[in-house]
């Protein structure tokens, strides 16, 4: 009968992935779902708090991944977890396709594209497995096979022998990657290449050494594989940028430095799947450019005596582009700010990613009369400096003393005034401007811009980690001084100069041990959204973060793995849930 | 002389004689006179809303008669599915609403009129807004996934889609089938009960043209309870915000000023009715037709729904054997405002912070925290637009229906109903550039077009025969098509180039990336074959057989039978019943049948790969870019349901109808057990199935059982013409799930959880708030007095384990099904007046109200950054347990689903949905302008809420606003889409309006 046939016009089945156009769409998805991974307040809260770099600024006062006070319900955990596992499937599908099962597909463009999807299968595996421990290969139709069955099982038993598969298949696919994928990424795109792959491996290939998976020869795949591409850098091209300032400068994104970076373009909400860039945190939207910005809006006044009542007005009127919304989540721990970037001068990237000064400015085309008027009452016009940070006590004590002609009509405020209160009451920090955006329609707005998901500076620590762990410190302070080099560089000084900086912050052999290599990433990476797997995964976390954020000090032995969340506890039919959580939760 | 119960003069009247085309009109009082050519001659007596008589001349040369009111005559005809039936013939389980008692409460729609109206018909509200519909539930809920909707037949068609569409005026009755004996006759479509609403279609007799009008006034019944400013001010000390006052706020403290936003933003509202209408007809032809405007205005600004309607009905005789008609209903409807909200603004800004300058310009952001000022324009600025915004939608409906009939041989019937529906609308929204919806922000402009068709054919023959005068029987046989079309359109575009263009010209503007366009389309059909065969013997035993086969486009079984058997046994008509006197009517029903529920959507089992995801309500494409090359992505989001069968139901009826007293006193008691089979369900399956859409299969069992009661009397009737008569309706249900079949006890995520209702809730258990004295107590939880103290219910060993986890201390805590509930309705009479008062009453059961709940409304969170709704909140000084210390919450563990359990309370109220007085002029005056009859009434709707803990508690109103987690402001907890909560919407209003009904 006619009427009880369905043809629909709108609906569409997996035959469609057999096609050209379907097998890239599927592709692309894999790429456009890492979006969730890189952006979101939940992926950033995910790695970036409860480590010994950031701590919560007062907008997020007592977040519990910062506090570990971390519930199976909490929410940040889905970010990945409710995200990633369907991106895979779709992956495992087209991966599993046959070439006899195609319609139109190039034999060539089948490969690669296989590439870019085990690839991206691998990094989502990756990201989970660095926050959870083993999760299923298995999602109901057998290992890394596309799964169609209603099943409400968790194939996550025994995890022990899990992981050892995880890895596995992590590097198998990592390593199908680096065989099959481009030798170099397009000039102003970021397409995965091998480079990507590269440097993905030699990541894995540590992290499974320092795994209760190790091999013994996993250190020397991560060297190899690291080394590979920073020799044949050219070949990939791959390359590090003179000057630290120009990584991550808005504008430059597509720069040599960067292997692979997720996309967005600047105000194109459809491009960047996204419905309202100025009230959606989550999803796909790439928080970066507002979640490290401290209150530089709110509570600091101009006090006006002259009026009654006495008014007071903010420095700065509204919240301009390149400031970003002060949105407070994340602010550098003290020991970021006087310990890791001890020495500020030789060393240029703590001025090439942290702001300490905000100029008086107004958002309005015609700035109000009122908030003119009262900066004129202390003295200051708009484009003048606002306030300043100073990197310490001693110069914010002798600005502040300066008097008469000389006396400074901005705020200053010094480290003691801003690292007071293990930062709960602290509304102003330094603000890391790394991902600063101000090609954005609004003020209130996500960044457009792509964000770095590895980057070739980060190939050497990990050359340099891996040579160290084989015993060749020698070899891992040569990669080191490589980027000890380039932080020494500034425009403007001379050769010469920038051979004396570079003295003094050369490293030698004996400097090399795992915490200098952790110190050095902070240096060099600092806000790059992977602090938190980075000492977990290296099994630094209960060493490191209590002493260094003192926030985060109730953290426990087994906060080493995040909780299996309580929504997909809830959704499996098997009543003994407890044997599928990790330990204490 | 024609006269009335009252012995009054009935004007009006039309007398015929019976198979002749002789007929008159009764002057106005009440007398006629006509010329009869033969002594044997009948005369046929007929007025709306009385019974016909017929009486033999015999000779006689004056003729009196009284004709009685129509309403609750045993001999009643009532409509049922496919054909109508006489009430006392009748095996099945239904409860009719007359146009007059629909009347008594003025509304915008059929939801709203049926409320407390008929025993086992649940209504409530999901909306607060001018236009919102109403859920209607007939004995519980059987779906999970599937509609639970019942299915409503407008004359003889099936409606689907909005209730708004239809003018109430233009109903003459409403029929509601309730049990599987009545419904199965509806086959597929069944099982949630069959709503049969017949308009009103013209009688023989004088053109009669009347005019229906009201006019109401509304004002906001109760505002929601907010701190002023020095209660904010106290709140906002105690709690931890660093943000510190404004200098407005700081001067608001030194004068002692609070601004009360609800005060400044609510408005009066108004609601009214205007129908006028022309009916009558000759022998062979009569007609009907109408014409009505309705609007209501909310207390909002720019809230409000109008509707036009024009309804043409025509039945015409062709000769003796064929009969033909149609029926048309047109109307045209506008909601504005429907998708805006500023209620969280109006309730949560600063009551410190002034709403206009000194020289009385609106305070453009006027919050009292950065973040809000960024984002929030005074919601004052919603009082006037120029070229600001438009949220419209507008929607035109035609719904046709045209029969023929034809007696074949005596008895034996044909009929041919076709129908035919089409409807539009189109969702047009813009917001202007920088304005109250768009802070700093540039103007957008979306249209989304709907277009929706279905045609309806129904072969019906019926067989009607009477053999040896005992046995009576009627066969109805049926094959009927149905198909419907849904297709839409959207397109959203900013950047216009002008905000005066607003959406009319969308490609005016520069080309932006941010467009979006979007079309879906879903088609389905159903195909029905269906017997029925009525047998009586003598009035007294009664047998309704009925079979139906349904095939659905949407199944992949497609074919399903729905039998069904019922028995009826007029008790009254045995002899040995003649001599108990005060029994005037006595009738026991028992019945089974099965029905079902097409529960899914169309294209259900096919598909499964799309290119968006879920952000929230919307979709998005997926769309990347490769520097500036955009490319699509698809993926396979939903599992292909490859068998999915037919849920069914299975229910028993057993129901017995009395009358004593010659019928002063009637009723009916029902009891009923539903069983549903194969529920289809959408199951939310774990993340790691790689799936992120539910999935729709066949899972379980669950059972419906209940009472219901209604009753009517005429309590106290006085030879001097004062009446007092009450129906009452009282009614409980009880839904279960029995069984599912994968393996679950309590199936967490998706609200399952077996042996429990639909509706219940499953959640932490608030003890109070740890007091001081409990330090040491509140320690073990890693908490401090003030905090949340939840019940420690159980451990990984099976015993309190001094923590709480979601894994263990989560337990039924209630659920949202009544214990009880009913309505009734009081009508006094006395001359010319009626008074009548409409009461409605739920008992027992959880109320949600996310509007307490912290993290779904951010009404109560105490967190000092916004003004919010009074709580009484734990201090040191105040050791109550009912909301925690200002911002302590914030650190418990699970804090954030624990909250929760803040929003949970009694459900149960008493409420006067109206109250309703009217006053027919004596007929002597109205003649003096032509009339037949005026009747003025005046009503006042919702004027009490004469019960309801949760109003005592701080709430507005007990009745939900919403299904699932619709106006919430953040995402609180796991709130199933089917469960009626509470959150934030227009406050609940009560009107006052006057009416006037005329006919001529």
């Amino acid at each position: 009968n006619e009427i009880l046939e369905e043809n629909p016009y709108t609906t569409f089945t997996k035959d469609y992935f057999k096609t050209s156009g379907g097998f890239r769409s599927a592709v692309v998805t894999g790429y456009a779902g890492m979006r969730f991974n890189y952006g979101p307040i939940g992926a950033l809260d995910l790695n970036v708090f409860g480590t010994d770099e950031w701590t919560n600024g007062d907008q997020a006062i007592s977040s519990p991944l910062n506090v570990y006070n971390v519930s199976t319900s909490e929410g940040d955990l889905l970010t990945p977890w409710n995200n990633n596992f369907w991106h895979i499937n779709t992956l495992n599908l087209i991966i599993n396709l046959k070439p006899e099962e195609l319609v139109d597909v190039r034999e060539a463009d089948r490969v690669v594209w296989v590439a870019e999807a085990r690839y991206l299968r691998a990094q989502y595996y990756y990201l989970l497995v660095t926050q959870f421990g083993a999760v299923p290969l298995d999602l109901g139709s057998g290992e890394l096979q596309f799964n169609d069955l209603p099943t409400s099982a968790f194939n996550r038993l025994p995890v022990d022998d899990l992981l050892v598969k995880n890895y596995q298949a992590m590097i198998d696919d990592l390593t199908f990657a680096v065989e099959n994928l481009p030798a170099k990424r397009p000039e102003r795109a970021f397409n995965l290449s091998k480079s990507a792959a590269l440097h993905l491996l030699a990541k894995v290939y540590l992290y499974r050494g320092y795994s209760a998976a190790s091999q013994s020869t996993d250190f020397q795949n991560a060297y190899n594989t690291a080394i590979q591409l920073i020799n044949g850098k050219d070949t990939y091209g791959a390359a590090l940028l003179e000057n630290f300032a120009d990584v991550f400068r808005e504008g430059n994104d597509y720069n040599a430095e960067i292997l692979y970076a997720v996309e967005r373009l600047p105000k194109n909400n459809t491009a960047n799947e996204m419905l309202d860039p100025s009230t959606d945190f989550a999803n796909k939207a790439n928080m970066t450019n507002n979640m490290f910005n401290s209150n530089y809006q709110g509570p600091i006044f101009v006090f006006d005596p002259s009026t009654t009542p006495p008014s007071t007005q903010a420095y700065i009127d509204g919240r301009p582009l390149e400031y970003g919304r002060p949105l407070r989540r994340f602010a550098p721990t003290q020991w970021l700010f006087e310990t890791a970037f001890a020495d500020k001068k030789n060393d240029s990237r703590f001025d090439n990613s942290f702001r300490m000064v905000w100029y008086a400015r107004s958002v309005s085309a015609t700035p109000p009369a009122t908030y003119v008027d009262r900066l004129q009452v202390i003295g200051l016009n708009i484009g003048d400096t606002a306030f300043y940070l100073t990197k310490t006590d001693r110069e914010a004590d002798s600005l502040k003393a300066l008097t008469g002609a000389q006396k400074k009509n901005y705020r200053v405020f010094g480290p003691s005034e801003f690292y007071t209160n293990a930062n709960r009451t602290n509304l102003i920090y330094p603000s890391l401007t790394k991902f600063q955006s101000i090609q954005r329609a609004n003020f209130q707005d996500a960044s457009g811009r792509p964000l770095p998901v590895s980057r070739f500076a980060e190939t050497y620590l990990l050359a340099a980690e891996a040579a160290m762990l084989l015993g060749q410190s020698g070899e891992a302070a040569d990669l080191i001084n490589v980027l000890k080099r380039r932080a020494a560089y500034r425009p403007g000084l001379t050769p010469e100069e920038v051979e004396s900086r570079y003295a003094a912050i050369e490293v030698t052999a004996d400097d090399i041990d795992i915490d200098f290599i952790l110190d050095e990433r902070t240096r060099e990476l600092a806000g790059e959204h992977s602090r938190w797997p980075d000492l977990a995964a290296r099994g630094k976390l209960l060493d490191r973060v209590p002493t260094r954020n003192p926030d985060a000090a109730n953290i426990q032995p087994h906060h080493v793995l995040r909780p299996i969340p309580q929504s997909q506890l809830d959704r499996i039919s098997d009543p003994d849930k407890a044997k599928y959580q990790n330990p204490v939760y | 002389t024609v006269q009335d119960e009252t012995g009054a003069g009935m004007p009006g009247v039309y007398v015929v004689v019976k198979n002749t085309s002789l007929g008159t009109t009764t002057d106005a009082d009440g007398n006629f006179s006509m010329n009869v050519n033969s002594n044997d001659a009948v005369l046929v007596f007929s007025f709306i809303g009385y019974a016909t008589q017929e009486v033999a001349v015999n000779g006689r040369t004056r003729v009196d008669v009284t004709l009685a009111a129509s309403v609750q005559s045993l001999d009643e005809v009532v409509v049922v599915g496919y054909g109508t039936q006489k009430k006392s013939d009748i095996t099945g389980s239904l409860a009719s609403v007359s146009s007059e008692s629909l009347r008594e409460v003025p509304v915008a729609n059929v939801q709203n009129a049926l409320q407390g109206r008929a025993a086992g018909v649940e209504v409530q509200r999901v909306g607060s807004t001018p236009g919102s519909s109403a859920q209607i539930r007939i004995r519980g809920e059987r779906s999970v996934s599937g509609s639970n909707d019942p299915l409503i037949v407008l004359d003889g068609i099936p409606y689907q889609g909005n209730l708004n569409d239809i003018n109430t005026d233009d109903i003459a009755s409403i029929e509601v089938l309730k049990d599987a004996s009545a419904t199965a006759i509806y086959g597929s479509r069944g099982a949630n009960g069959v709503i049969l609403v017949t308009t009103k279609r013209g009688k023989k007799g004088e053109n009669i043209l009347s005019f229906n009008s009201y006019y109401g006034i509304s004002t906001v019944s109760k505002k929601y309870p907010v701190y002023d400013a020095k209660g904010y001010e106290n709140l906002r000390d105690r709690s931890v915000y660093l943000g510190g006052y404004k200098p407005e706020e700081l001067e608001s403290i030194q004068l002692g000023r609070s601004t009360d936003w609800q005060d400044l933003m609510y408005e009066n509202s108004y609601i009214t009715d205007h129908n006028l209408s022309i009916s009558g007809g000759g022998d062979r032809s009569t007609y009907s037709v109408g014409g009505g405007y309705f609007k209501e205005k909310g207390v909002l600004p720019a809230q409000d729904f109008s509707r036009l309607s024009l309804r043409l009905t025509e039945d015409l005789q062709l000769n003796d054997r064929v009969k033909f008609g149609f029926n048309s209903m047109n109307s045209y409807s506008i909601r504005n405002g429907s998708s805006i909200s500023p209620m969280f603004p109006i309730l949560s800004l600063s009551p410190l912070m002034p709403a206009y300058e000194a020289d009385g310009t609106i305070v453009k952001a006027p919050a009292g925290n950065d973040d809000d000022r960024a984002n929030t324009y005074s919601p004052l600025y919603l009082k006037s637009n120029d070229h600001d915004w438009v949220d419209r939608i507008r929607r035109i409906r035609t719904f046709n229906s045209l029969y023929g009939e034809a007696e074949i041989i005596p008895g034996l019937t044909y009929r041919l109903n076709i129908g035919l529906d089409y409807s539009q609308e189109e969702n047009s929204q813009f917001r202007g550039m920088d304005t109250y919806f768009t802070p700093n922000a540039g103007n957008y402009a979306s249209v989304d077009n709907t277009e929706e068709w279905s045609y309806t054919l129904e072969n019906i023959l019926m067989y009607e025969k009477t053999f040896a005068e005992k046995h009576h029987v009627k066969f109805t046989g049926l094959y009927s098509v149905q198909e419907s079309q849904k297709h839409n359109t959207f397109v959203r575009k900013d950047s216009i180039t002008s905000d005066f263009v607003e959406y009319y010209n969308l490609g005016t503007s520069v080309e932006t990336a941010n467009r979006r366009l979007d079309g879906k389309e879903a088609k389905w059909g159903i195909v029905s074959y269906m017997g029925r065969i009525n047998y009586s013997f003598e009035d007294k035993y009664l047998l309704t057989l009925t079979g139906r086969i349904d095939g659905s486009s949407r199944l992949s079984e497609k074919w399903h039978r729905y039998p069904a058997v019922s028995g009826g046994w007029n008790i009254i008509k045995e002899d040995f019943m003649q001599n108990v006197r005060p029994v005037s009517n006595l009738k026991l029903r028992v019945g089974w049948g099965n029905t079902s529920n097409q529960a899914v959507d169309p294209y259900s089992l096919i598909g499964g790969v799309t290119n968006t995801w879920r952000n929230g309500a919307n979709n998005v494409p997926i769309v990347y870019n490769f520097g500036t090359k955009l490319q699509n992505g698809y993926y396979v989001s939903r599992i292909a349901s490859q068998k999915l069968v037919w849920e069914f139901t299975a229910t028993t009826n057993i129901g017995i109808d009395f009358g004593l007293f010659e019928d002063r006193i009637t009723g009916s008691i029902d009891w009923y057990n539903a069983r549903t089979h194969n529920i289809i369900y959408n199951r939310t399956l774990p993340a790691t199935s790689g799936v992120n859409s539910d999935y729709a299969t066949n899972i379980g069992k669950m059972q419906n059982r209940g009472m219901e009661i209604s009753i009517s009397s005429i309590n106290i009737e006085t030879p001097g013409g004062f009446q007092w008569s009450t129906d009452l309706n009282i009614f409980w249900n009880r839904n279960k799930l029995l069984f599912l079949d994968d393996g679950f006890v309590r199936n967490i995520e998706n609200g399952l959880h077996i042996g429990e209702p639909l509706t219940a809730i499953y959640d932490f258990d608030k003890q109070g708030i740890w007091q001081t004295g409990e330090e040491a107590q509140a320690q073990s939880f890693g908490q401090v007095p003030g905090q949340l103290k939840i019940r420690d219910i159980s451990g990984p060993d099976g015993v309190p384990d001094g923590k709480i986890t979601p894994e263990y201390d989560r337990t039924i805590i209630g659920s949202g099904q009544a214990k009880w509930q009913g309505g009734i309705t009081n009508r006094f009479s006395y001359k010319g007046f009626d008074l009548s008062f409409v009461t409605y009453a739920r008992f027992g059961g959880t109320l949600i109200s996310a509007i307490h709940q912290p993290l779904a409304g951010y009404l109560t969170i105490n967190d000092g950054r916004r003004n919010q709704l009074k709580v009484d909140y734990w201090t040191p000084e105040n050791p109550t347990n009912d909301f925690p210390a200002p911002l302590a919450t914030i650190t418990p563990p699970q804090a954030t689903s624990a909250w929760t359990t803040l929003g949970y309370y009694d459900a149960s109220f008493v409420r006067i949905r109206s109250i309703n007085f009217g006053y027919k002029i004596p007929t002597a005056v109205a003649e003096r302008i032509r009339a037949r009859s005026i009747r003025v009434y005046t009503t006042v709707i919702n004027p009490v809420v004469l019960y309801s803990p949760y109003m005592k508690a701080g709430g507005v109103d007990p009745e939900a606003t919403g299904t699932g987690k619709t106006g919430f402001v953040q995402n609180g907890g796991n709130i199933p889409d089917r469960a009626l909560t509470v959150a934030l919407s227009s406050p609940p209003t009560r009107s006052f309006t006057l009416g006037l009904n005329i006919t001529f």
